[in-house]
């Protein structure tokens, strides 16, 4: 009897885990809401078993609270192994405030497989090339986002335990969602001294008081309580380790870097991923998405470390000129001067440890969510932000930004203030902002959003090298001596190895080997003039030749070859795939 | 170094393996070097000689499989949480210096021998930080490479490891290769041949030799050796000033197994205050080395113009650190508490890279004594200098980026070849000036020593000259004039003092046994070649009938430093009774050790946490100050204070604690109200 009711409470245990109430999640995925971390990972799922033969699902790390960090690679093998074709990386949600680069993933994944055997474009590109796509990085961030009360800037970094305030304690002074509501909001108190008054044109809103005026509030800073007892607030929440400052190139320790973490990869999903990107020897872009502020960033991250060559530059431009037109109000810019510096971020590791042409998306913009007709002028009042997000947020103020919230969203973005006795404080109010608001858009414009970003990698991924490979010449010049011409051609913008690799020699150059059973190659080398026979010959293993493909242009080889019969010519690049031409020497 | 004595060690060390015998388990004799099997063998031994007092750690596995290993000595041995502060020893982290591993060893064995040394304290202590390279000290051919074994493919081609070196003359070494060639930029020291120099077009020298390593162009790509085995030199992936696209570093710091451990390990090992490497560099003799450009100046920071936009500031001129904080306080949300680091790490100032001032004091102190230490130790003679640090070195990374007091020791370096004086007393200058008289009167000896010494022929002696001179055929201007014009003897010039000190070592302590002379050798691709040069290991690695002695007058420093550490203590506590139950709490902390709490460096870089001094107890109330007071440091010698104001209903007795991670703790009671 014991042992039945044991079995009958596993049972009930295990129905409670079911998600009863749960929608399933079915392809085509839709893009009505931001999806939780669960539902990313079901969608993931969903999409591996509509689409078994194209895609593989992966877990490449364990986050700090041990969830699987999902990898979802697209490859057709019908059209070759997925190393042998150029690689195409996306990433998203680095910090795990920053939904939508995770939303971005899914419906980049989804718009690919949906569209592969409809749309000619997408069936051609999803044919030559391979997509590598994560849409969380920062798995726990995701979840403790959803899951918890935050402020739309909280849970960024790491679950990595920091002692931020150095007291000998770590992680002990949390906010605290004083009224429950799952927010972070604000807390003010009622102060004839305070700098802030009511605004007149809106009495949830506040703004400066005028020299010589009274004041009426005085603001305490984000909802919590002081729970270490050492005179602030709030000041030792989760970590901090950035999850984009932890990476292995031009790391840079916490003084030097806030939020780097002790060491380079110290984060165990980051470092996971890190390995298993590096082993993707064929990604020759790469796409990593934040918010916010509608910017497509280029490095390098840091000054110091010096411009990227300029033909490098000329790809990267090609690429973010167009960016700007798909995705109107976006702005290509260069990280450290544009934005600030950084150290040891991801897209400068995939730009100088994997020779990667990488971008950092930040997307949506503050000004999609104003409250302005066509002919009106911008509305008064305090910016929004103030300091460098002001910037991001073009300047639009809060009125503006609450009469969107009450005519588009029903209120939904906005907390009005409301009283509440507070431990050390006393009489307070709480309000503001809430967590789905500021960096988020409101759930209706999610669609557009992430379709005009996986445009944009989708016209990237267009120009990822596309080389062909051709004996354009096999003319005798004595006797059993020939002279053998090939042409490699790339028909895209990125060529087969970037210059910024090419300088630092990060790995070997493509290949181009004659080869043939009753042939030896004399002389080989590179053909500068074709008119004017002008050739610069290797003196050494002549039969085989290193060489870059630049994007849009073609280069081309002379040999001179002793024997008769077939030779192959054979081409393989990390970046490019691999070809093979025979010729017969006659 | 003599072949047949490594030989000799090779087949000990085999003869051992094959027996199955623990290596350590005969008395351990500093007579020979150790490869990193014994040298586990060795402290695993210790663990079974001191049980409770040792515990074995394998941190990680090499490329080429061998285990990272180092050893913990102390009260807190083998458990995880510790109160006691720890000394970490790092030996051999390139794996190119056998007597550091011995050293470690020795090391270790002092301390599990005397129980002072660790009763307050934990040390670790790791005899080889780099055991695939430093395997390759006992492997034949003898060569040497600070890297392990991970492959990498240093000539970018198509094939990985496929050009390595040979030992083509077959005498067990790896020596060079030197080639005559038109397009030689190298050239026989004109005094001692044997030595080559890098030829000087401006002083009329022509460079008649190539020169290479000894081996064979496996791979065809017409260079020598360019793609050999290995890999990362694990004394260089450290992560301050970390070397990218270094050929020798890897692709970024802790990519490597070996070297990734140690990152992980440090980070959970706060209780850490003072690191020792063993190696090449000597941080007892000289300090971290200064006078790297890059480094932010906190007095005249600028800002760039879109920030500047934000702070009011004006891009057009410098600002101090705190002129910043001021402007970015206001801005700062409620609550957030804006710090230097903050700051700097915003307006990316970069990183410290020169030896804070303040920490300098401390290394010059110390750097002193340690010269009359090795006076005691008759160990002072004149050597040649230790080797500079490295960029990314453990030794550098332990005091920037873990802002510890960081100590290097090297043991040996060739001495320094003493500059033979000439004899000065003839010249040609000197002569002019004398009378044929005054010449007579040096004497035959000297004027004997003088010919010989400008390259008179063996025939022609003083007596000659002396005749000459009194028959009036000859005087001391026109011998003057004649010796102007001679050819100048042949130049030391460009001998590199190392090749020198090298020579002469090998010559009076190893039978020259340390310098292969150049013979013929008919190479495959190059033709006639001669194959010579140094020994390798020569240079830094002294003969095992030294090591003894080295070790014993030098290693014993160790505690010396050690016995500097910052010690906190309270050094009083007082109770001032204010009325209706309200007290002043004072608390004097003082640093009894002879190092600061904690260095410069660990103050800016924020990873030393302050002393944390806490009022524990029941039934009273902090009026004013903290319930956990941070003072974050404390002068070697120093004291602080903390005050509070507390309140208490009855008379109570509370306990004040001071608490620290790497400088140990304090506490003492006092009485409120009550008895006093």
């Amino acid at each position: 009897m014991k042992k039945l009711i044991g079995f009958g409470l596993l049972l009930t245990t295990l129905g409670f885990s079911l998600p009863a109430d749960k929608a399933q999640i079915t392809v085509p995925l839709s893009f009505d809401h931001y999806y939780t971390l669960d539902q990313v990972y079901d969608a993931l799922k969903a999409l591996n078993s509509a689409f078994p033969e194209f895609t593989t699902l992966e877990v490449a790390g364990k986050s700090e609270e041990g969830r699987p960090l999902y990898v979802m690679t697209i490859n057709n093998p019908k059209t070759g192994a997925s190393l042998d074709k150029p690689g195409v990386y996306v990433d998203g949600n680095i910090h795990g405030n920053e939904l939508q680069g995770g939303d971005i993933s899914l419906y980049l994944l989804d718009y690919l497989l949906g569209n592969y055997g409809k749309n000619p474009e997408i069936t051609r590109l999803v044919d030559r090339t391979c997509f590598y796509v994560v849409p969380v990085v920062n798995v726990d961030g995701r979840y403790h986002f959803f899951a918890d009360a935050n402020t739309s800037d909280s849970n960024r970094g790491l679950r990595i335990a920091t002692d931020d305030d150095h007291d000998g304690l770590v992680d002990e002074d949390f906010p605290d969602d004083l009224d429950g509501d799952g927010n972070i909001c604000l807390m003010r108190v009622k102060d004839p001294f305070g700098r802030l008054k009511t605004d007149p044109e809106d009495a949830r809103l506040m703004i400066p008081v005028k020299p010589g005026e009274t004041g009426e509030w005085t603001m305490l800073g984000e909802e919590g309580i002081d729970n270490d007892g050492d005179g602030r607030l709030n000041e030792d929440g989760e970590g901090y380790v950035d999850t984009n400052r932890n990476w292995g190139f031009d790391w840079a320790p916490p003084y030097v870097q806030s939020g780097s973490g002790e060491y380079p990869f110290s984060g165990t999903g980051v470092r996971g991923l890190a390995r298993w990107i590096a082993a993707k020897t064929n990604i020759c872009i790469g796409w990593s998405f934040h918010n916010m502020g509608g910017m497509v960033l280029r490095g390098p991250s840091r000054k110091g470390l010096g411009e990227y060559p300029q033909q490098d530059i000329a790809v990267y431009d090609y690429l973010g000129k167009q960016a700007e037109r798909i995705i109107p109000g976006y702005r290509y810019l260069l990280s450290w001067k544009d934005l600030y510096t950084t150290y040891g971020d991801s897209v400068e590791w995939l730009s100088s440890s994997l020779g990667v042409y990488a971008y950092c998306a930040e997307v949506f913009q503050m000004q999609t969510e104003s409250f302005r007709g066509t002919a009106e002028k911008p509305e008064g009042g305090s910016p929004a932000e103030e300091g460098m997000m002001a910037m991001l947020s073009g300047g639009i103020t809060d009125r503006e930004r609450i009469k969107f919230s009450d005519n588009l969203a029903q209120g939904e973005l906005y907390k009005p203030w409301k009283a509440f006795k507070h431990p050390t404080y006393g009489d307070i109010e709480i309000g503001g902002w809430v967590k789905m608001s500021s960096r988020l858009s409101a759930s209706f414009m999610i669609k557009d959003l992430v379709h005009r970003n996986a445009m944009n990698v989708v016209f990237s991924a267009k120009h990822v090298p596309e080389v062909g490979l051709e004996v354009t010449e096999v003319k005798p010049v004595g006797k059993n001596l020939y002279r053998v011409r090939t042409r490699l051609v790339n028909s895209k913008a990125i060529p087969t190895m970037s210059y910024l690799a090419q300088k630092t020699s990060l790995y070997p150059k493509d290949m181009l080997k004659v080869t043939g059973t009753g042939a030896k190659v004399v002389a080989g080398g590179l053909l500068i003039d074709p008119y004017r026979d002008q050739v610069t010959y290797k003196k050494y293993r002549p039969e085989v030749q290193f060489l870059v493909v630049p994007g849009f242009g073609k280069v081309e080889h002379q040999f001179l070859v002793e024997g008769t019969g077939e030779i192959m010519v054979k081409y393989e690049s990390q970046h490019a795939g691999k070809l093979a031409k025979t010729a017969v020497l006659k | 170094m003599n072949p047949s004595r490594f030989l000799r060690w090779f087949f000990c060390g085999l003869l051992v393996v094959a027996l199955g015998l623990p290596a350590a388990a005969a008395e351990w004799a500093y007579d020979r070097y150790h490869r990193p099997a014994e040298l586990t063998s060795a402290l695993q031994e210790m663990v079974r000689a001191y049980p409770g007092v040792v515990k074995l750690h394998s941190l990680a596995k090499s490329s080429g499989g061998r285990e990272l290993v180092f050893i913990e000595i102390g009260p807190e041995a083998g458990k995880n949480q510790k109160t006691l502060p720890a000394v970490f020893v790092a030996a051999d982290m390139e794996g190119t210096t056998p007597i550091s591993a011995e050293a470690a060893l020795y090391l270790a064995k002092l301390v599990l021998e005397k129980a002072d040394l660790r009763a307050d304290r934990t040390w670790y202590i790791l005899p080889c930080g780099n055991p695939d390279a430093a395997a390759l000290f006992f492997e034949k051919p003898l060569r040497r490479d600070p890297r392990n074994a991970t492959p990498y493919n240093d000539d970018m081609d198509d094939q990985t490891d496929e050009d390595g070196v040979e030992d083509l003359n077959g005498d067990g070494l790896i020596t060079q290769m030197r080639v005559k060639d038109p397009e030689g930029e190298w050239m026989p020291v004109p005094v001692e041949p044997r030595l080559m120099k890098k030829a000087d077009w401006s002083k009329g020298e022509k460079g008649i030799y190539k020169l290479y390593t000894e081996g064979l162009d496996n791979d065809g790509d017409g260079s020598y050796n360019e793609d050999g085995p290995g890999g990362v030199d694990i004394g260089v992936t450290f992560p301050h000033l970390f070397k990218f696209f270094s050929p020798e570093t890897g692709p970024w710091s802790g990519r490597e197994a070996e070297t990734f451990a140690l990152l992980k390990f440090f980070d959970e090992h706060r209780e850490v205050g003072l690191t020792f490497v063993f190696g090449e560099t000597n941080f007892c003799l000289a300090p971290p080395r200064g006078g790297r450009k890059g480094e932010a100046d906190l007095n005249q920071i600028k800002i760039p113009e879109q920030m500047a936009g934000f702070l009011n500031a004006d891009p057009n001129r410098t600002y101090t650190m705190a002129e910043i904080m001021e402007m970015v306080k206001p801005l700062a949300p409620p609550g957030m508490e804006v710090t230097e680091s903050m700051i700097a790490s915003f307006l990316g100032l970069g990183a410290v890279v020169n030896p804070l001032e303040d920490d300098l004091k401390f290394y010059k102190e110390l750097s002193e004594k340690f010269k009359e230490f090795l006076k005691a130790a008759k160990l002072d003679a004149k050597r040649l200098d230790p080797a500079p640090d490295k960029d990314g070195s453990f030794e550098l990374w332990s005091y920037y980026h873990l802002g510890l007091p960081s100590f290097a020791l090297d043991f040996w370096t060739l001495p320094e070849v003493k500059e033979e004086k000439k004899d000065e007393e003839i010249t040609a200058e000197k002569m002019e000036k004398m009378t044929n008289e005054e010449f007579i009167a040096l004497g035959e000896e000297k004027v004997d020593a003088f010919l010989k010494s400008v390259g008179a022929p063996d025939q022609f002696k003083a007596k000659q000259v002396f005749e000459l001179l009194k028959g009036g055929k000859m005087d001391t201007k026109k011998m003057a004039e004649m010796l102007k014009q001679m050819p100048k003897p042949p130049s030391e010039e460009g001998t590199d003092p190392k090749d020198k000190a090298l020579l002469a070592w090998s010559n009076k302590e190893l039978e020259g046994k340390g310098f292969v002379d150049w013979k013929p050798f008919n190479h495959p691709t190059l033709g006639e070649v001669e194959i010579g040069g140094a020994v390798p290991f020569t240079d830094n690695t002294p003969p095992p009938r030294m090591i003894g002695e080295l070790l014993k007058g030098q290693v014993p420093w160790v505690f010396e430093v050690a016995k500097k550490m910052p010690r906190i203590k309270i050094a009083d506590a007082k109770v001032k009774m204010l009325g209706a139950g309200v007290y002043e709490v004072k608390v004097w902390v003082e640093n009894s050790g002879g190092l600061p709490y904690p260095t410069a460096m660990g103050r800016r870089n924020e990873r030393i946490l302050p002393v944390i001094i806490t009022l524990n107890g029941q039934g009273f109330d902090i009026l004013e100050g903290k319930t956990r007071c941070l003072v974050p440091s404390v002068q070697a010698q120093g004291t602080q204070t903390a005050t509070w104001i507390v309140h208490a209903e009855r008379p109570i007795r509370i306990e004040i604690k001071a608490e620290t991670q790497t400088a140990w703790r304090d506490s003492r009671t006092v009485d409120l109200g009550g008895a006093k």
